[in-house]
């Protein structure tokens, strides 16, 4: 991946809100409503955290509706970012693709294989683009100095913490480094007996691989470019190894679900959380104790993989579309609608205008909590954005299952998994080129 | 005491059995009238502490889930007539008709069983869409109107009629579709019932494929409407989504306590043969 390191200035600030207010004020103008045809636009999209954000997005779409004569566009709920990518595959295999989705930010390089999305770089050069969104975010839209969507639905894993729990043990601070994570998790484990009653630590199942690629990062490598992976890199054995430590010590369960991790932290069965930012607003809201937020402890260093997802733009489509998709893309992660997603929904706003905003700052100062996962997006940057990701991270996960269980070591796992994985990887390459 | 214990002995095993089978339905019940910290905490017992009743009209907000229901009747509903009558015509060509390359065509029929439907998606898809028929109703049902399932568990049945009954009827002067109707449909009607519990159940619940055929809410069904509220990234509004539920699977329910001696019927029919 490449970041593209951008100073931030009090100049550029000015320069980024000022384009925005003028682009908000050109938007409610019916500039290009002359007498053309309408522009009927499809965007398809998942539902990641609560119920209501197909609500939210309607919403918002209506909003675009209205202050658009030009351009309809139908929000079309997909299921989860699977069942969405399935749909517009199948739509883009019969040469159909709506205009705009938004999948997870991994999906990039398989889109791009494909052949599938439009290169929008010219056009986010000529706006505030690269200036007011956190470069962190963007970066997961960027391939070879290219950007291919706007974020729009960001989060990051965050370690969330029973404070009840913390106050029974002693315990005052969340940890901040490996070491600690260990020791903390240690002193929060109780026991009954043989049987574990309270788990110190648990790291959300389904996504740990997610979870994974952020420890590794923890210690100072990103383990993929776009056409390869490395994963029986020493950063991750060494990583790995950790995890087996913390399992085989009695202070981690082996195997997790996501949803069943997440019900396990509100019934008190385990102490501390790896989970997503999105599932901040539920997890803090239906927990009988009160719920605190920490950065992921770092290694060598801190770092995050980033979850949620892009709006993509399709290629194959006419250029008033095209245009009219980009219209709805800066709509949707413009300053307004991204703080207004933000505080909704528990994903984190993209642009710094919407932090800056004073909605925002009143929601900030309410749940410092949301302010975590943002410092914490310092660090972040885009979650295995290699083609086929679906496979490679079916392999990860078997390695990762695999070692915990005992049934294989670390490196050797983690060795046979990067095998397979940059097999398919290759296979995918060969047959698209 | 002991007269009545002896009379009612059965029911001592059954009640406990029963209990059993109810209780995911009773929890599901119990946890959609829960508030969201109850649902996970231990310490709160087994019931709500106050039924929390607008968790019903909070979750039927989330989607248009009026129109979702008739659309999932409308769909399931065309559905089962439509495989009703391809099923029984082609079962009954398959049992007693003979024709050149009858057993070729019977085995795709199997074949067919044996594909999962994820295998025909792109397939089906592309019919669909060039049919014209894209993000409406028939989308949904177009796919399913015959069954090889179907065709083979009713062919099974056909055979086991004995064709002295059918030679009867010929010489009453009945054609091959009075006889089917007279003859045969009426003796294998515990398996038709079978059958339409299955189809039924099954396409009650189908979520990928209406989810890749349909665009806008007013084609959409209920299963749909339950996937917004399993969310991914969060973890399940369980409270809400158990709400949700209880309505979506209340229909077919009324449907088997309606129909109960008719169903239970018929699979003592179809499992004893």
């Amino acid at each position: 991946m490449t970041q593209t390191p951008q100073r931030f200035t009090r100049r550029s600030f000015l320069a980024g809100g000022a384009a925005v207010s003028v682009a908000g004020m050109l938007g409610g103008f019916p500039l290009l409503a002359t007498g053309k045809e309408q522009v009927k636009l499809s965007f398809m999209y998942p539902v990641g955290v609560s119920g209501d954000i197909n609500r939210i997005v309607s919403g918002m779409i209506a909003g675009f509706n209205a202050a658009h004569a030009d351009i309809q566009v139908e929000a079309i709920y997909a299921g989860t970012y699977d069942n969405t990518e399935q749909k517009v595959m199948t739509s883009l295999g019969v040469g159909d693709p709506p205009g705009t989705w938004l999948p997870i930010n991994s999906a990039l390089q398989t889109f791009l294989v494909m052949d599938a999305l439009e290169d929008l770089t010219v056009l986010a050069r000529a706006d505030d683009i690269y200036q007011d969104f956190l470069p962190g975010f963007l970066g997961t839209c960027i391939s070879d100095d290219k950007l291919y969507g706007l974020p729009f639905q960001c989060s990051t894993p965050v370690l969330y913490y029973n404070k009840a729990a913390f106050e029974r043990a002693g315990i005052r601070a969340a940890p901040t480094t490996w070491d600690e994570l260990m020791s903390t998790a240690k002193a929060l484990t109780v026991r009954q007996g043989s049987d574990v009653t309270q788990w110190g630590l648990t790291i959300g199942g389904g996504w740990h691989d997610w979870m994974f690629e952020s420890y590794v990062r923890q210690n100072g490598l990103v383990p993929w470019t776009k056409d390869k992976v490395m994963l029986d890199a020493p950063e991750a054995v060494d990583a790995l190894e950790f995890w087996l430590k913390m399992a085989q010590a009695g202070v981690m369960p082996t195997a997790s679900t996501w949803q069943g991790s997440a019900n396990d932290f509100m019934a008190g069965r385990t102490a501390m959380l790896y989970h997503s930012t999105g599932s901040m607003t539920n997890l803090r809201t239906s927990s009988p104790f009160p719920v605190g937020v920490a950065p992921m402890p770092k290694n060598k260093t801190f770092g995050a993989a980033m979850g949620g997802g892009p709006i993509h733009i399709a290629k194959k489509q006419p250029d008033a579309h095209k245009r009219a998709c980009w219209a709805f893309a800066r709509w949707m992660t413009n300053t307004a609608n991204q703080s207004m997603w933000c505080k909704e929904t528990g994903y984190l706003a993209a642009r710094k205008s919407s932090w800056e905003s004073a909605e925002m700052k009143t929601f900030v100062a309410e749940v410092p909590e949301a302010r975590i996962a943002l410092d914490q997006a310092e660090f972040a940057g885009a979650f295995l954005q290699v083609p086929g990701y679906h496979k490679v991270r079916e392999y990860l996960k078997s390695a990762l299952d695999r070692t915990l269980a005992g049934e294989i070591r670390p490196d050797v796992a983690l060795r046979e998994a990067n095998a397979n994985s940059n097999r398919e990887i290759q296979r995918l390459l060969r047959r698209r080129s | 005491m002991r007269p009545l214990l002896r009379k009612h002995w059965q029911h001592l095993v059954l009640f406990p059995l029963a209990l059993l089978w109810l209780s995911p339905l009773l929890w599901i019940v119990v946890t959609s009238l829960k508030t969201r910290t109850e649902v996970f905490d231990p310490a709160s017992g087994l019931l709500p502490r106050a039924a929390q009743w607008t968790n019903y009209p909070q979750a039927l907000s989330i989607a248009p889930f009026d129109t979702y229901l008739l659309n999932s009747i409308f769909v399931t509903g065309g559905i089962i007539l439509a495989q009703l009558v391809t099923i029984t015509l082609a079962a009954y060509a398959f049992a007693r008709l003979r024709f050149p390359g009858r057993n070729l065509v019977f085995g795709l029929f199997l074949l067919q069983i044996m594909f999962p439907i994820y295998a025909t998606f792109l397939t089906n898809f592309v019919t669909v869409r060039e049919l014209g028929l894209m993000n409406s109703l028939w989308a949904l049902m177009v796919p399913f109107v015959a069954s090889g399932y179907g065709t083979f568990m009713l062919r099974q049945a056909f055979r086991q009629v004995p064709t002295e009954l059918a030679d009867a009827a010929r010489l009453d002067g009945c054609g091959h579709l009075s006889t089917l109707w007279h003859v045969y449909l009426p003796l294998v009607k515990p398996t038709l019932v079978a059958f339409a519990i299955i189809s039924v159940v099954t396409h009650w619940n189908d979520y990928m494929w209406p989810l890749l055929v349909t665009n806008s809410e007013s084609v959409r069904t209920l299963p749909i409407g339950l996937g917004l509220l399993a969310k991914a990234d969060s973890g399940a509004d369980w409270t809400r989504l158990m709400a949700a539920t209880v309505v979506v699977v209340s229909p077919l329910l009324l449907l088997f306590v309606i129909f109960q001696r008719r169903f239970v019927d018929s699979f003592m029919h179809a499992g004893l043969k």
